[in-house]
């Protein structure tokens, strides 16, 4: 008991020991930051990957097929008749090019109005469904002259058509 | 050595930071590992797909159009050549003589490997097209689920309608002139009708194809006959046309003759005899009446002779 009293009253070496614990300490919080960090970091670059990843994925699955490319040279405009004959829902037609080599013209979303064959307007086409739009204004295509359709879909997928107007 | 715990820490903690961060590095390694995987994968699922559009192999012939006043009839043969299903959605008519199109999209035809289908008679496919005809300039093709366009091609049979065109739009096939006895209104056996008895009720039949040029229906009304009349000698025999529904006779109402499809015909009634003309040999003549399209149609086929016994 005395000699427990004793080692407890002796003061000699306790700085070392409070240096280290809070040194330990120190050094424990320190590498739990960066640890932390570390984590946040390479999750945050999974999740970039993933995504990327994710819309390459659905890129791939994305495919229109042109039924039918109709130039009406008394009304100066284009139907273009479409279908997804993809294996993935919702594509979405975000800009079209009328263009040759000499020439172009762009119609973006709000230029053009995409419709089911049955006039029903729709934002985007599901796997087998078909559907149309009418690009209008083409009053400087010239007769007999080929020209190509590109169309660019919201995934970023691009697909191309030929016609003569 | 062992016992002197000097640097153990800095071993224990350098140690303790290289599993950290192998873990930390493989985790993100295997992960991006994974997601290529799935990458791969739905390549290689995109490269199957466009193989069996590439596969896909479908023929469409023996196209007839029929029809006016702003709907076509397309009647076609399809078969399916290649080792896959097909799915077909949607018929594309184009007329370049009036520069309009239409489009039939109700089908929803599945053709197996090796299938064959015949879009003919109540099959037949309507596409709406104002002002069209079917004697325009027509170009059709279906559109597969995959995404492919099938063109149809017109065969050669317009080559023999084209003929046909020299003598008329139907043709004869003399092989199959018969005649039934009739009791009642029931008929018998079918008999070669090149020799007839004179004195009872008989009914010619004979098979007729329609090898219009323009491939249209022709409508044949109750003035058809078959009309025999000797080379001597005023009196004739006629022998109207007839329609039979299970071998029996039943009432004429008209008779339509499909591009291309043989079609078997009747003339008489359960009264008709050749009894004016018994014990000669007669000239027969097919007088044939009604609409080719919406226009009025004539024709006479005269090659057959009938002798009549007495």
């Amino acid at each position: 008991m005395r000699k427990m009293l004793k080692l407890l009253l002796r003061k000699r070496a306790v700085t070392p020991v409070i240096s280290s614990v809070i040194l330990t300490g120190a050094v424990v919080a320190v590498s739990f930051v960066v640890l932390s960090w570390t984590q946040y970091r390479s999750s945050a670059y999974n999740e970039q990957y993933g995504d990327a990843m994710d819309a390459d994925i659905a890129q791939l699955k994305e495919r229109l097929t042109f039924e039918y490319t109709f130039y009406n040279g008394t009304q100066d405009n284009l139907l273009v008749y479409l279908m997804n004959s993809g294996t993935i829902d919702n594509v979405t037609i975000q800009t079209v090019y009328v263009k040759n080599s000499t020439w172009f013209k762009t119609f973006s979303e709000s230029d053009f109005d995409l419709k089911f064959f049955n006039e029903t307007s729709t934002p985007s086409l599901d796997v087998g469904e078909e559907g149309y739009f009418v690009l209008s204004s083409l009053d400087d295509l010239v007769a007999d002259t080929s020209y190509s359709v590109r169309v660019i879909t919201k995934r970023g997928s691009t697909f191309d058509q030929a016609f003569i107007a | 050595m062992i016992a002197n715990s000097k640097g153990f820490s800095a071993v224990i903690g350098t140690v303790f930071m290289v599993l950290v961060m192998m873990f930390l590095s493989t985790s993100v390694f295997l992960w991006t590992l994974s997601q290529n995987t799935l990458y791969n994968q739905e390549l290689k699922e995109k490269n199957q797909v466009e193989l069996d559009r590439l596969n896909e192999r479908v023929t469409a012939s023996s196209v007839n159009y029929t029809g006016s006043a702003g709907t076509i009839s397309v009647q076609v043969e399809l078969e399916n050549n290649g080792a896959s299903a097909v799915h077909i959605t949607t018929l594309w008519v184009m007329d370049a003589t009036v520069k309009k199109y239409g489009f039939n999209d109700t089908l929803d035809l599945n053709l197996k490997p090796g299938n064959k289908t015949y879009l003919t008679g109540e099959n037949a496919v309507d596409v709406n097209i104002a002002g069209a005809n079917a004697t325009d300039t027509l170009n059709s093709w279906f559109v597969t689920t995959r995404g492919n366009n099938v063109p149809l091609e017109k065969d050669q049979s317009v080559i023999v309608a084209q003929l046909a065109q020299g003598i008329g739009s139907l043709a004869m096939d003399f092989s199959s002139f018969k005649y039934y006895e009739v009791t009642g209104k029931q008929l018998g056996s079918p008999q070669s009708g090149f020799s007839i008895p004179g004195d009872i009720p008989i009914v010619f039949s004979m098979y007729l194809t329609n090898l219009d040029e323009h491939y249209t229906k022709v409508n044949l009304t109750a003035l058809s006959l078959l009309w025999l009349y000797p080379a001597a000698g005023a009196k004739t025999a006629k022998f109207p046309i007839a329609k039979v529904v299970n071998q029996t006779l039943a009432t004429f109402d008209f008779q339509i003759l499909e591009f291309g499809k043989p079609t078997k015909l009747f003339f008489g009634t359960d009264k008709t005899t050749a009894g004016n003309v018994k014990g000669t040999l007669c000239a027969a003549n097919l007088l044939l009446y009604g609409k080719i399209g919406a226009d009025d149609y004539g024709q006479n086929i005269p090659f057959v002779s009938v002798y009549v016994q007495s």
